[in-house]
């Protein structure tokens, strides 16, 4: 940075400080919930802050960490997300087929993920019992924290599954919903017409309907489709109300207008003399567009593939009304926990749960922030 | 603990299959129901699936769902888990079947008052129920020489010396949450003053002498409640009841098990319970009462529904009743009704008696229209004559648009 | 491009938004011009209920649906209303005669009019919030070190990411009765504070929300922008004497002009048809929004009665204006059209 744009240390500090305060707001809430969700009921609906940080009915009830293991913990911790930023990439680099790099990255992560889980919950806890065993003082415990909560969510009441569903929508929502967009942003951008202009206003207007009045609209088809498509599909007229392949359809169509919108834009910064060129080569408009746009269009579909992803992910609306309780996904599993006759220990499993959906925006986050910025950039958002 | 100690009760019976037997016979025909999602639910659907076959929903969007599902042919669940506010568009519509043949094959075990009988013909049959006691804090009110209150009046000059004393934070608690909660206070209130809902011709009589003194009972609550009352649900009641907070309430009998949980209250053993308070002396107790059951779908085979009452029965059977003895008031043989269980039965059995949650459409508007408003009473944004005119007006509305009137 | 081919590209993605947003949209359009009822009939009937161990049975007159024979199902007629569904929405009667006695307050009994205060409200506050916020972050971001960059992205993101639900919900729990944050500002004011007890501090709580949430999305995308601010120009602005503020106003702020439309039109769809507050924060009470009006109307009470014909009058209501808030953006865009066309 040259001497002139060099800043005043006033300056410095107060953009310093405006951001370390931004960072404590933003990530306040979401820390509070997970401390809450390791401790006992009791604890945490104390009204008093300290309660909940220390847990001392939780440590009454025998389950707590000592000195020793917050030490042991914090060792573990560091040196894993060393690895995570020095090691991690290495290996990712290594093994991942070339141009399959983001599945590389998804694979990676999930297994990262996985293996930290076991060390931290698995391996852990019984190395340190049998420190905290022989290390006198120092081996009793300070602070409150039980993993009970999220024993009770993955295992009794079998949150693994809603987990399953989740994905298998939120997969279908990003799959399709890109596919879809990509063809039509590209078909908008190249295209200079009105009716291209009108397509995309509509769209917005479709953008900036409330949702619950198309949800409510779909209850009765989706429940009597059998019924109602059985003169022409015979027998074979599936049910739609519960079916997954259904929800992945509305979501993706409630998703189209702000998808295409931020793909065309996208496309309209790649030069469109790329494909005139191609199409001079003898190439129609598909060929053009699978071997000259395709190859450059991925830092733009990541992040709009991103965005997909977190509408699918989310959703409560459409998936707590049209999907059925085999097929439900996370978020209105969790809001189950409040809608229905809930005790104190009910809500702490909900912000356990809570907790754990989390964890895979997490992560996903932590991959692709470079993509996010870059893909921005190259200009999926000029206007 | 709830779900835990489920969760146990659910894997010890399934320990017993093998040993005698948790399910006397095995169920061959798929089957699916639709229930609310309440601990007691939990227990007899837990009972069912282990008769094999039996996939159950626990939804808490089954009041929007039940009715469209069950109108579906074929209807998407046999089994419908019902309370006698949600029947009513089930009757309606007639998508339920009457089940007297099958009560005559199957229903032995079942008492007289479990059968829901509607012209004659049994449409459901009831498992448990449920309505609202006076819940308090026994050690504070002998603490302060107070003896238990029996009616509103009571109730206020109980809490006035509550507060005197300054031991709880707010001397009442109260299930006052914008919406059905609201109403349903009101709904408590109003006839607890004489009032009834409708005239003849299906119009409101709600704008009337007993709504002006519900009204005012309501609002002299609030000086004895939490300001946030208006967003407190029986959830939020329950935990401020646990963690010391208040030291009475008029809540749902089926709250009353979580006082004496350990591992959340921190009052265990100083909760006792009575009969609702009354609204004037000799009167009923201001409340209505609940039940919840089970019905069968009509748009279903005769072989489908004749299995689906079977296994419902096996559901409602004194082994469920016995390992969930707490969880409800159960109707079924076999409840032995406990401590915490006092107060809904001296309600339910009180004598002017408290009426049933009327069963019809009216009422389903008119709840409607009281939960919407009703807070800008409390709020101070509107005066009481106001506020009745408004209900009136509003549910007048809707019921010329559902075509009551 | 050849109309074929184009048609071809956007075929897919266009079917859809009409199977799944189009058609809704028709039959709610249609439904608000219509009153669907079932036919009733007025029947004597023994309803037996239990009590505590006996039974009482009461004998009552009442209204159901009659069902038809055929078909087994309720019998319906449909009317058409006009635009009676809108006015029992919008109760103009009432309206003007609040107007007319001068007592303006008595409009915001209405529930759509109420609604109709708050959403506006809640869209036209937070969106200089989310705007000022977001570039704000952007810049500090900017400003950072590098090393510190990619963490401090990370944590920015997190309101943006997490679940809506989750979202509000947590800090719900904050504020609520005694809650942490509630307790310690009780501890400094040494006044007893109820943050869901009265309309502006939910309001308030409501803002802090949206913007908490929404100002991460703002952010990453100016961020983004900020990346490629053309070098040349900032450095002979500086070479020109501008002052830093000059620099950000005339040089940094026009580049960023088509991002922060774009924020601007995202913000104003999502913020006007606000829900999930209302629902997280249960602020029913005390305020309520354009689509929590319309999801009320819909949401079936025990009897299973829902008021379509409201629910779909106040949905176009909302939907005509979210248009008219999108018509000044979105003539840019038109002019862009125009001009830049391929």
């Amino acid at each position: 940075m040259s001497k002139a744009t060099a800043q005043p240390l006033s300056l410095k500090i107060a953009s310093g400080t405006f951001l370390a305060f931004w960072c404590l707001i933003a990530a306040f809430p979401i820390v509070w919930i997970a401390v809450m969700s390791v401790k006992s009921p009791r604890d945490a609906f104390a009204a008093s802050a300290w309660d909940v940080i220390t847990g001392p009915a939780t440590r009454a009830a025998g389950n707590g960490l000592s000195l020793l293991d917050i030490v042991i913990g914090l060792v573990v911790l560091y040196f894993a997300i060393r690895w995570a930023f020095t090691r991690l990439p290495g290996l990712v680099q290594q093994y991942s087929p070339s141009g399959f790099i983001v599945l590389g990255w998804l694979v990676g992560a999930a297994v990262y993920g996985l293996i930290f889980v076991l060390i931290f919950f698995g391996v852990l806890p019984y190395v340190s019992g049998a420190l905290n065993s022989i290390a006198g003082p120092l081996g009793t415990p300070i602070l409150g924290l039980t993993t009970e909560h999220y024993v009770a969510v993955w295992g009794e009441n079998q949150f693994y599954r809603n987990f399953m569903n989740s994905m298998i929508v939120t997969a279908g929502v990003v799959t399709v919903s890109l596919t879809v967009g990509t063809l039509a942003g590209y078909g908008l951008a190249r295209s200079g017409s009105d009716l291209a202009f009108w397509l995309l206003i509509v769209a917005l207007v479709f953008r900036a309907l409330p949702h619950s009045v198309l949800v409510a609209g779909y209850l009765p088809w989706f429940i009597n489709s059998a019924e109602i498509l059985r003169p022409i599909l015979g027998d074979l007229s599936p049910t739609l109300y519960g079916q997954p392949w259904a929800i992945i359809a509305v979501l993706v169509a409630i998703n189209q207008p702000f998808t295409i919108w931020m793909l065309r834009s996208f496309f309209q910064n790649i030069p469109a003399e790329l494909d005139e060129a191609a199409r001079v080569d003898g190439c129609s408009h598909f060929q053009a567009f699978r071997r000259v746009i395709m190859p450059v269009m991925w830092p733009g579909v990541i992040t709009t593939g991103l965005f997909s992803f977190l509408l699918g992910y989310n959703d409560f609306l459409v998936t707590a009304l049209l999907l059925d309780a085999q097929n439900q996904t996370m978020v209105p599993a969790i809001a189950g926990y409040f809608n229905r006759e809930t005790t104190t220990t009910d809500q702490v499993e909900a912000v356990a749960a809570a907790v754990s959906i989390t964890a895979p925006l997490f992560l996903l986050v932590m991959v692709f922030q470079r993509q996010i910025v870059s893909g921005l950039t190259a200009g999926a958002v000029k206007g | 603990m709830y779900l835990k100690k489920l969760a146990l009760a659910g894997a010890v019976s399934l320990l017993g299959t093998s040993a005698f037997a948790a399910c006397s016979y095995e169920n061959t025909v798929p089957l699916k129901s639709l229930t609310a999602g309440f601990e007691a639910w939990k227990a007899v659907t837990d009972a069912m699936a282990e008769c094999g076959n039996f996939q159950a929903e626990l939804d808490q969007e089954f009041r929007t769902k039940q009715p469209a599902a069950f109108e579906a042919n074929p209807s998407l669940y046999h089994i419908g888990g019902v309370s006698n506010g949600t029947i009513t568009p089930l009757l309606n519509a007639g998508t339920i079947r009457p089940l007297d043949d099958l009560v005559a094959k199957y229903g032995a075990n079942l008492q007289p008052n479990q059968l829901i009988k509607v012209d004659g013909k049994t449409m459901a049959i009831a498992m448990m129920v449920n309505t609202q006691h006076l819940m308090y804090r026994s050690d504070i009110l002998a603490d302060l020489g107070i003896d238990t209150p029996t009616s509103w009046d009571e109730v206020f000059a109980a809490a006035d010396v509550i507060a005197k004393a300054g031991v709880v934070d707010y001397p009442i608690g109260a299930t006052m949450k914008s919406g059905w909660n609201l109403a349903q206070e009101f709904v408590n209130m109003y006839p607890g003053f004489g009032g009834t809902f409708f005239n003849a011709d299906n119009t409101t009589a709600v704008n009337s002498e007993a709504g002006m003194n519900a009204l005012a009972t309501m609002q002299k609550t609030l000086a004895y409640t939490d300001p946030e009352v208006l967003v407190s649900d029986s959830t939020y009641v329950q935990q401020q009841f646990q963690q010391g907070k208040i030291a009475m309430a008029n809540l749902w009998a089926s709250r009353a098990g979580a006082m004496n949980d350990e591992s959340e209250s921190s009052v265990v053993g100083k909760v006792a319970m009575a009969g609702a308070p009354v609204a004037v002396e000799g009167g009923a107790p201001a409340t209505t009462l609940w039940w919840d059951g089970i019905v069968i779908a009509a748009n279903i085979t005769d072989e489908e529904a004749d299995a689906a009452f079977r296994l419902a029965m096996e559901g409602l059977d004194e082994d469920m009743v016995t390992a969930n003895n707490e969880a409800a008031i159960w109707l079924i043989n076999g409840y032995v009704p406990g401590d915490l269980a006092k107060g809904a039965i001296e309600t339910a059995t009180a004598s002017p008696s408290a009426p049933p949650y009327p069963s019809t459409t009216q009422m389903g508007l008119l709840h409607t229209a009281l939960g919407n408003e009703l807070p800008a009473f409390l709020t101070g944004e509107r005066d009481a004559a106001a506020t009745l005119q408004a209900i009136e007006e509003a549910y007048t509305t809707s019921a010329k648009e559902a075509g009551v009137l | 491009m050849k109309f074929k081919t184009f048609a071809a590209f956007v075929g897919p993605s266009v079917f859809m938004m009409l199977l799944f947003i189009a058609a809704p949209l028709i039959s709610v359009f249609i439904q608000s011009f219509q009153i669907t009822q079932p036919v009733m009939q007025q029947i004597e009937v023994e309803t037996c209920t239990p009590g505590f161990l006996t039974q009482t049975c009461t004998t009552e007159v009442k209204t159901v649906p009659i069902i038809d024979e055929v078909t087994g199902k309720t019998q319906t007629t449909t009317a058409w209303v006009g635009f009676q569904s809108y006015q029992n929405v919008l109760q103009m009667d009432k309206f003007w005669e609040a107007i007319g006695s001068g007592q303006w307050r008595d409009i915001l009994q209405i529930d759509f009019w109420k609604a109709l205060r708050f959403t506006l409200m809640f869209t036209l506050v937070t969106l200089p919030l989310v705007i000022g916020v977001g570039l704000m972050i952007a810049l500090a971001v900017n400003n950072a070190a590098k090393s510190l960059r990619g963490p401090v992205i990370f944590v920015s993101l997190l309101p943006f990411i997490i679940t809506p639900v989750i979202g509000s919900l947590s800090i719900y729990w904050l504020f609520v009765g005694d809650g942490i944050l509630t307790a310690t500002l009780e501890r400094w004011t040494g006044q007893d504070i109820a943050m869901f007890a009265q309309a502006w501090t939910i309001e308030l709580l409501m803002y802090f929300y949206r913007v908490w949430h929404v100002a991460p999305f703002a952010f990453v995308i100016f961020y983004a922008g900020l990346q490629t601010v053309n070098m040349d120009t900032l450095e002979s602005a500086i070479i020109d004497g501008a002052s830093r503020f000059e620099r950000l106003r005339y040089v940094i702020v026009p580049h960023l002009m088509p991002l922060i439309i774009f924020i601007a039109l995202i913000h104003l769809m999502d913020c006007y048809r606000v829900f999930d507050e209302i629902i997280g924060f249960r602020s029913q009470a005390h305020v309520i929004s354009l689509q929590w009006l319309t999801f009320d109307f819909l949401t079936p009470d025990d009897a299973g009665n829902r008021a379509i014909s409201r629910a779909a009058a106040s949905a176009m209501l909302t939907m005509v204006g979210i248009v008219v808030l999108l018509i000044l953006p979105l003539r840019r865009t038109w002019r862009d059209h125009k001009g830049g066309a391929h």
